[in-house]
């Protein structure tokens, strides 16, 4: 079922990206914002820590969504994807590159009139590129053929894997997929069976198949000889392992269950995280510790993330991070929130994280306010307000949701602006509760023995008896007896 | 007199006398072509028979008058069958209940054609009353009594049937019909109308209870009284609860398949109600109106329009402590402050709400619920529902019994395991 899918993706391949259409026009809202505030993200530094489609993906993304950083990811991308055989997302690279230089210069007339730093479309590279690609494909074809002829397992195993690193450059995600995962009837070892699943976990992301990651991610891990066959390798195992926990937290993450995503991430480790191909170091860090902190109690953030000796070395990649989750232990909220307001604009450039930006701070902003009123009996709400930025009438409405949702037990005192905790009468509340229970054990219990005489009596709606009169005539008795009982309401 | 009405007659007697009512019941129900026949002299035949001595041959001799004659001006089926179920012989019609519960059904359909309903609801009861042989069995004369009642809205007589709660069914099926079993459009028919019954006389807990009970019988097709009933269960959970009731798992797939899609505007408005914003719910039933309106069922969704104003308010209470009249009214979505005072003033004349309104400055103050758990009252209480449960349980632990000493049940129980079952009487012993 999901191959239907991606069929129509890869005839437009940068078509994956938009799946996730309702968190886009929050951007939109926010592309001014971006312009002022964007030259924190260094464009270099950032395309640099990815290869293959992964960086492609995410320079699309800011192509999209960030206009003062548009035209530089643009030449990059085009630069790259000259690497590729990926002749689609060249022609829709052009495309946007062409509708952002304006009307005035058509791309062939541009040769002349624009600076040399704007690529231009080049027809002979795409005719000799895509040209390339279907040798490329026939041979590969044909040593496959071969390979099979002579049934020789390993070599049809590593033709398909080829085929699909073609398919892959070449922007075709299912057929990538399906040689990929066909390799998998001819793994001989445990190190093939991981192989296999890191290739169709790397596809089945970006063809944001999550459920799908998640299964083979499972796969990898169970496989049997997967951590002792081969010796030397403590450290393969740990990249392995590494891989294997950042695609399930980035699966996790996109599904919305964050606090699994934290602590998949939380088990990464820096020294073997070389996953260019999906996320960098940073993102690791990123990801895992936005999800810790909306997610895990004080506790758990203590001991798992702040004196965790692996992620340590992660967040010292991104020292914004590390010192927003000090100042939220800490209880400095105000600083916490205003620094983490500081990196949204960047984090709304992220591909992965953008559509659950907003979701994951209010969390953490939930989370703060619930602390910040725990040890309190009554706390002034001018005061809470400054320290978490709000107006108060603004944070008025804020604990009302979190008090409905029972987040917090207090009650607002609307004139005095006080916030009250509220003191549970467990006395009464527990014969509340009792005799509720009590009320239902007797409807459910009379509901039973009804029921009981119903299926010994073999009462049943069936179909024939609708065809006799008697049904249709009681029927439209009813809804008129019903009008003269709505006369009384 | 025609000849076969005389065979009828003599038929009826000489068994009567000898007390051979199975054989007569198996006659009578080869008689309907012959009394069809001379439906013109079945007064004079009534004539010749006593109503108390031969129940059965006049009870069938009133469902032909009912079945094949068309009323007349100057009718007298109403009183005969009026002195009939009063003086007639319970166990004589017992041996055919399904004709006795024919014509409690042609009477009702009379009463409801003639639109005199009020005259039926006392002689329903009568009718139960000999026909069931405990308290709380059903019968089909149940959904009479209760579609009569309606018609005359008048509750209390339905409500002293509809209060027992129902623990046997009657099997209607005497020797001469062998498919009758208790019709499911009657057991239908009845939980449908004693909820109507109740949410009129706004006992809304029990008017739950019997939507729940037409919505959950095992069922292969849509009833239309299903459809009917699981729209007035999603608006009556709506009112009682604040929120969309799941529907038991037990429910037949049919609810979840057919019936809800057929009933698209409810589940709309469901949602609307749980997002609490009362523009959303006023949108959805404006456009739905037409629907609600040919449902009859235009009054109830207005009340819950008004509900969810009322659910607002106390979920205020539960946030504030003190509030402005035209804060509630802005968080509620009133118009204005004058509609809140409104609406707290009569919330907290019903007791939903506990709180003050200042009027000086304009702020309500919510006080918290007093404390309704001391005295000797809470303990009679708990003490009744305690013995009510326990009651119940007795009644569990009494079915359970009937199955285990059940042969057939045995049978299976223990039918697989032949050769285990000495293992483990010796272990008893």
């Amino acid at each position: 079922m999901p191959l239907l899918i991606h069929n129509t993706m890869s005839q437009n391949a940068v078509e994956p990206m938009q799946v996730d259409a309702p968190p886009e026009d929050n951007d939109n809202n926010e592309d001014e914002i971006y312009v002022v505030e964007n030259p924190s993200l260094d464009l270099e530094v950032y395309a640099n820590s990815y290869t293959g489609l992964a960086k492609l993906y995410r320079l699309s993304f800011i192509i999209d969504h960030c206009p003062s950083l548009r035209l530089e990811a643009l030449k990059m991308a085009i630069s790259y994807v000259m690497v590729t055989y990926n002749v689609n997302l060249y022609q829709l690279l052009h495309q946007k590159l062409s509708e952002l230089t304006g009307p005035m210069c058509v791309p062939d007339v541009a040769i002349s009139t624009t600076s040399q730093d704007i690529p231009v479309i080049d027809n002979m590279w795409m005719e000799t590129r895509s040209k390339k690609a279907a040798l490329k494909l026939e041979k590969l074809d044909n040593d496959l053929k071969n390979y099979k002829a002579n049934s020789i397992k390993e070599s049809i195993r590593r033709g398909h894997d080829d085929l699909g690193d073609h398919y892959l450059d070449c922007g075709d995600l299912s057929n990538a997929l399906k040689c990929y995962s066909r390799a998998r009837d001819y793994c001989t070892s445990g190190k093939h069976v991981v192989n296999m699943c890191l290739n169709v976990i790397k596809v089945s992301v970006y063809l944001q198949n999550w459920s799908h990651v998640l299964s083979y991610v499972s796969k990898a891990e169970s496989t049997p000889d997967f951590n002792e066959n081969q010796a030397q390798t403590k450290d393969l195992y740990q990249i392995t392992m590494t891989k294997l926990k950042c695609a399930a937290g980035l699966a996790e993450l996109a599904t919305g269950k964050y606090k699994s995503a934290a602590k998949h991430f939380l088990h990464a480790n820096l020294d073997h995280c070389d996953f260019p191909e999906l996320l960098s170091p940073n993102n690791v860090a990123m990801y895992g510790g936005l999800c810790a902190l909306a997610t895990f109690d004080r506790h758990e953030l203590q001991k798992n993330v702040i004196f965790s000796s692996s992620f340590k070395l992660f967040l010292e990649l991104e020292p914004q991070l590390r010192d927003i989750i000090f100042k939220f232990y800490e209880s400095k909220y105000a600083s916490c929130l205003k620094s983490l307001d500081e990196i949204k604009d960047n984090l709304l450039l992220d591909l992965y994280i953008a559509p659950h930006i907003n979701t994951l701070y209010t969390q953490i902003r939930n989370r703060a306010l619930i602390q910040y009123f725990s040890p309190y009996l009554s706390a002034d709400m001018h005061k809470m307000a400054v320290a978490f930025n709000r107006s108060v009438s603004a944070l008025e409405d804020e604990l009302m949701q979190l008090i409905l949702d029972g987040q917090i037990q207090a009650r607002i005192d609307s004139h005095n602006k006080i916030l009250f905790a509220k003191d549970v009468d467990q006395r009464s509340t527990t014969f509340e509760k009792s005799l509720a229970m009590g009320k239902k054990y007797q409807r459910r219990t009379r509901m039973l023995i009804l029921r009981a005489s119903v299926l010994r009596n073999k009462i049943h709606v069936k179909s024939p008896q609708r065809e006799t009169t008697g049904q249709s005539g009681e029927t439209t008795v009813a809804p008129g007896t019903s009008s003269v009982m709505l006369a009384r309401n | 007199m025609a000849s076969p009405l005389e065979h009828f007659v003599n038929t009826v007697r000489t068994q009567t006398i000898n007390g051979t009512f199975r054989e007569l019941v198996e006659y009578l129900s080869k008689t309907n072509e012959i009394l069809q026949k001379n439906s013109q002299h079945l007064d004079n035949v009534l004539e010749t028979l006593d109503f108390q001595q031969h129940s059965l041959g006049v009870l069938y001799l009133l469902c032909a008058k009912f079945n094949y004659i068309n009323p007349t001006a100057q009718d007298n089926r109403f009183t005969q069958a009026q002195g009939f179920i009063q003086d007639c012989n319970g166990e004589q019609i017992r041996l055919a209940p399904d004709v006795f519960a024919e014509l409690c059904h042609l009477i009702t359909k009379y009463l409801t054609e003639i639109k005199q309903p009020m005259k039926g609801i006392d002689l329903m009861r009568k009718a139960i009353a000999k026909l069931r042989l405990f308290d709380a069995q059903l019968t089909s004369i149940h959904a009479d009594l209760c579609q009569l009642c309606l018609l005359a809205k008048c509750f209390k007589p339905a409500l002293e049937i509809l209060n027992i709660d129902i623990t046997g069914i009657c099997q209607e099926t005497s020797s001469s019909s062998n498919n009758s079993q208790f019709d499911a459009k009657y057991f239908l028919l009845y939980f449908y109308y004693g909820g109507m019954i109740y949410l009129a006389l706004k006992n809304l807990d029990r008017a739950l209870y019997f939507f729940e009970v037409a919505i959950t019988i095992p069922a292969h097709a849509v009833s239309h009284v299903m459809l009917e009933a699981y729209k007035k269960y999603v608006i009556v959970s709506l009112l009682l609860h604040g929120k969309e009731q799941p529907i038991p798992k037990y429910a037949s797939h049919v609810v979840n398949r057919f019936i809800k899609p057929l009933s698209q505007p409810y589940g709309a408005l469901a949602a609307a109600f749980e997002l609490n914003n009362n523009l959303e719910l006023n949108n959805v039933i404006n456009k739905h109106t037409e629907v609600f309106a040919r449902d009859h069922n235009l009054g109830l969704v207005k009340q819950v329009s008004s509900v969810l104003y009322k659910k607002n308010i106390q979920r205020l209470t539960k946030t504030f402590l003190t509030l402005s009249l035209s804060d509630v009214a802005s968080r509620v979505g009133l118009q204005s402050p004058s509609d809140a005072e409104r609406y707290i003033l009569y919330m907290i004349e019903e007791k939903q709400i506990y709180a003050t309104i200042n009027q000086k400055d304009g702020m309500v103050i919510f006080l918290d619920e007093p404390d309704k758990h001391s005295g000797s009252e809470v303990l009679k209480e708990l003490e009744t529902e305690l013995s009510l449960c326990m009651e119940l349980d007795k009644q569990i632990l009494a079915m359970d019994c009937d199955i285990q000493v059940n042969p057939q049940f045995v049978r299976k129980a223990t039918g697989g395991q032949d050769d285990e079952q000495p293992n483990k009487s010796t272990y008893a012993m």
